[in-house]
């Protein structure tokens, strides 16, 4: 019994080391070992785009807040105009730097 | 962007400062109840509450008219005094165990009416 | 067999020192085939634990005495359920299991979000390879659960107290709360290590934090319904230092999970939700290290478990890590967005933060300073329930009113006068319900009437939430009522989802008022034949009865239950004796009204010789609004979990868009 738990205890070694050798012995010569990184206008363009969802989100949630009756007309017509502006200014910011993808713009008047 | 100071950092900050102002306060005050160990036991009069293990074998029922007997020993030593003990005894009482009561010397017998097990851990050895 | 085992942990221990050490090299110097490496090397060591951990549950079923571990905590006589539960009723079988979470999940959570966070698992990986480092260090060098001896004839068995159906649940729930809140804290950590501003890694483990956020509340009310039945002395929660140890790392939990909203969706409170979230996973390690290390009945009985030194040990590490981590990346962390106003709801869930991390720290600090002023005075103290109940009332009480009004008001900058408007109606309701109960007589507690009012208050609120949903979901054409409720909550699943959460806390705050504020207790000695009065119920001691079950001695007082003259039934209560474990337990009678939803709780303390038997009753009112709370606590946690398709879509496509941009 003794025996047959060391041999398994090293095939399990020997399992486990391959398992993390893989990687080396699937690509011993590559060209780019590089990691996957992003670049600092990536970074802003990604900044960007989660402010963008960010706007559109909050404006969403005031159009539902308003129509369940939590905001009334009058204070909905005063936050509403500067939640669209900002978040007109975010798809703008986007968009000089949006040249091959297509970024599918949510409708903001559509039911929530 | 002008750099103000945004009102969130000092409420949270002074908040934090109140809260544990108080609770300090109220823990130094009247929190705690003191607990003494077996030892420091001698000529103490007055309502105390003593803390230690649970040696021996215990003798007498809680409910019965002598109470139930046991000697409860420091945890860390060999301090130890005799207890009389009527109420209700809780699930976790047992020899070795380490158990909290409360109430007077009298006699060289400690007399108390009430009685706290510490929940287990029980993760801790067989044997505590 | 042991050996096995033994090896299995040894090659856990150094896959995932390689994780740690590889991984964060890798992610230091931006090597691709490294990290892979590394990260294989996680998955590997889940299956290595997964090996060491069958090796013990194979050794618990044969009932392998030759395992020391398997004879300490287990008996011939232990039926199968609780032989295997042993796994974990022991210390090394805790950490065991602690691994085995730990790895399972961290694969997991690399696995399924390797694509959509790629900066940031980089240094994931490392950072779940440490933390499993520590634990392995302690499994392969102190505290082995595959230690052997000569094996004797029968395991001294399981502390009769644990042989329970909840407490075979508690601690398995438990642990995937607590190793859970290392998900998050891993990811906010490698976040804040790689440098990236984005929020991406909040959404990628928004459910892995509620899930072990649901698990460890969950698990915390199992540990209280055990208590309740098995350890039985009337109440449902004594504020125990093993008790508080859970509740810690879930208040604050509950905090982080709040103002990680605000982060979301306002971009503020960065740096206070970096301090949570490694908050929390330190109070986790914590509430570990204070089960384990025995501290708890006096700090000199620390020193008898090196265990609990090696923990302090890593709490430091892990602590003095993370705030330099955080103190490093301040000027990335720190938000452009200020809180415009103090009434809004994004101060609404600062208040709330506050007050649930002011409550942590003072359960904290009830814990702590029994043993600060051992070690500093040389005076050992006890903190006792006033202590906690004064706290647990002074902040719970705003904290409930804050359920109610917080998700009435606006973001940004609340008008008192709107707020005024949408809070008359539930105002009211919580008005004539005061009123009302005051007439009923539940002024004798002053603290639990006010509760109950603003209980009623945050209820009427959640009502209206749902009438107004309902309504306007209705009046854009979904059809019949029924079918606007159920889109309404489908499309907006974490808000009523939320609220239905909500509702279950107040219904375990009613539940707890109940039993703690308006509660009866008598005690008597009654002989066969007398008959007790305790409220309105009338009991009747019919006698005892005695009776040998697999492992113990059941001694049993039957008694009759009457009620406004009407018979309810006999019940049983008395006590168990167990032969191989040489100890007593209570084991308490209740009868649970669910029309009332009280319970009448009966304690046979003492069978004396002359056939009488000393009886402690208690009726404790509500009580099983408690447990009906923790069930729709889950229901409501569950419904904000859900997964949803037009979420997933928008995500989807967010990722295709930036996927353009970055290099494959």
């Amino acid at each position: 019994m003794e025996i047959f738990a060391v041999v398994l205890g090293a095939l399990l070694a020997v399992a486990c080391v391959a398992f993390v050798a893989r990687p080396f012995l699937a690509e011993p010569e590559t060209a780019d070992d590089r990691l996957a990184g992003l670049t600092p206008v990536e970074q802003e363009r990604l900044q960007l785009a989660e402010q963008r969802d960010r706007a559109l989100a909050a404006l969403k949630e005031l159009e539902f807040d308003h129509r369940t009756g939590k905001i009334a007309d009058a204070d909905y017509g005063e936050l509403v105009g500067p939640l669209r502006r900002e978040a007109a200014e975010a798809l703008q910011a986007l968009e000089p730097v949006r040249a091959s993808a297509p970024a599918p713009v949510e409708r903001v008047d559509a039911p929530a | 962007m002008a750099r103000r100071r945004s009102p969130a950092r000092l409420v949270i900050a002074l908040s934090v400062a109140a809260a544990l102002a108080i609770f300090l306060v109220y823990t130094a005050l009247a929190g705690g109840t003191p607990s003494l160990r077996p030892s420091q036991l001698a000529g103490q009069d007055g309502r105390v509450s003593v803390a230690g293990k649970v040696v021996g074998t215990p003798t007498g029922t809680a409910r019965g008219p002598s109470g139930l007997h046991f000697t409860l020993r420091d945890v860390q030593g060999t301090a130890s005094v005799p207890v009389v003990y009527r109420g209700s005894v809780p699930d976790l009482f047992r020899t070795g165990r380490d158990v909290s009561v409360e109430g007077s010397l009298q006699n060289g017998v400690f007399v108390a009416d009430k009685l706290v097990t510490k929940c287990p851990s029980k993760y801790s050895a067989k044997g505590t | 067999m042991p050996e096995l085992g033994r090896a299995a942990l040894v090659v856990a221990f150094g896959l995932v020192v390689y994780a740690a050490l590889a991984g964060g090299y890798a992610a230091f110097r931006g090597r691709r085939r490294l990290l892979e490496s590394a990260t294989n090397a996680l998955f590997a060591a889940f299956g290595s634990v997964a090996v060491a951990a069958l090796v013990l549950l194979a050794a618990l079923a044969r009932h392998d005495f030759s395992f020391s571990y398997v004879a300490s905590h287990t008996s011939r006589e232990l039926p199968l359920g609780y032989t295997l539960s042993a796994f974990w009723g022991g210390q090394q079988g805790s950490l065991l299991l602690w691994l085995l979470v730990l790895t399972g999940m961290g694969s997991a959570a690399v696995l399924l979000n390797r694509r959509l966070v790629r900066g940031v698992i980089p240094w994931t990986v490392p950072i779940l390879g440490g933390i499993a480092s520590f634990f392995a260090l302690l499994l392969v060098f102190v505290a082995s659960p595959f230690g052997t001896q000569v094996a004797p004839a029968d395991g001294a068995g399981l502390n009769p107290s644990l042989q329970n159906p909840y407490m075979l649940a508690h601690p398995p729930l438990l642990y995937l709360g607590y190793v859970g809140l290392t998900i998050p804290f891993a990811f906010a950590m490698g976040a804040l290590a790689s440098g990236r501003a984005d929020e991406r890694w909040i959404v990628a483990t928004r459910r892995w934090t509620l899930a072990s956020w649901t698990f460890l509340g969950f698990a915390i009310l199992l540990g209280a319904k055990w208590a309740y039945e098995e350890v039985g002395w009337g109440g449902w929660y004594a504020w125990d230092p093993v008790e508080n140890a859970a509740l810690m790392p879930w208040l604050v939990a509950t905090a982080y999970l709040h103002s990680v909203m605000v982060q979301e969706k306002k971009n503020m409170l960065r740096v206070w939700n970096a301090v949570l979230v490694a908050g929390a996973f330190c109070l986790s390690l914590f509430g570990t290290f204070l089960t384990r290390s025995g501290v708890i009945n006096s700090i000199h009985s620390f020193t008898q478990s090196s265990i609990g030194a090696w923990f302090l040990g890593f709490i430091a590490v892990v602590a003095a890590a993370s705030t330099a981590l955080i103190l490093y990346r301040l000027p990335l962390l720190r938000s452009r967005t200020r809180l415009e106003s103090l009434v809004s709801r994004e101060a609404a869930f600062l208040y709330n933060n506050l007050f649930l991390v002011a409550l942590a720290l003072t359960v904290l600090w009830g814990v702590i300073y029994p043993l600060v002023s051992e070690a500093v005075r040389g005076v050992a103290v006890t903190v006792g329930a006033p202590y906690y109940d004064f706290f647990a009332i002074a902040f719970g009480l705003p904290l409930v009113l804050l359920m109610g009004v917080g998700p009435l008001i606006a973001w940004r900058r609340a008008s008192l006068r709107a707020l005024g408007r949408s809070l008359l109606w539930p105002a009211g309701v919580a008005l004539a319900v005061g009123v009302m109960l005051l007439a009923a007589g539940a002024g004798s507690s002053p603290p639990g009437l006010v509760g109950y009012t603003f209980a009623a208050f945050v209820l009427a609120a959640i009502v209206l939430e749902f009438v107004r949903g309902t309504r306007a979901r209705h009046a854009l054409g979904a059809g019949s009522w029924v079918g606007a409720f159920t889109s309404l909550i489908g499309r907006n699943r974490r808000r009523y989802g939320g609220y239905v959460v909500h509702a279950a806390i107040v219904l375990l705050l009613v539940g707890a008022v109940g039993i703690g504020g308006f509660g009866t207790t008598r005690e008597a000695k009654v002989s066969a034949g007398q008959t007790m009065q305790v409220g309105d119920y009338t009991l009747t001691y019919l006698g005892s009865e005695q009776r040998r079950a697999a492992n113990a001695v059941e001694v049993r007082a039957r008694l009759a239950v009457a009620r406004g003259g009407n018979e309810l039934g006999t019940i049983l209560a008395g006590k168990n004796r167990y032969l191989a474990e040489q100890q007593t337990s209570n084991e308490v009678a209740i009868r649970s009204d669910w029309l009332r939803a009280e319970d009448l709780f009966v304690i046979a303390d003492q069978f004396n010789t002359d056939g009488s038997v000393f009886l402690k009753v208690l009726i404790n009112p509500l009580v099983n609004l408690i447990w009906l709370a923790g069930m729709l606590f889950v229901a409501g946690s569950l419904i904000t979990m859900w997964p949803d398709a037009r979420e997933q879509r928008r995500l989807a496509r967010r990722f295709v868009e930036e996927g353009a941009l970055a290099r494959a």
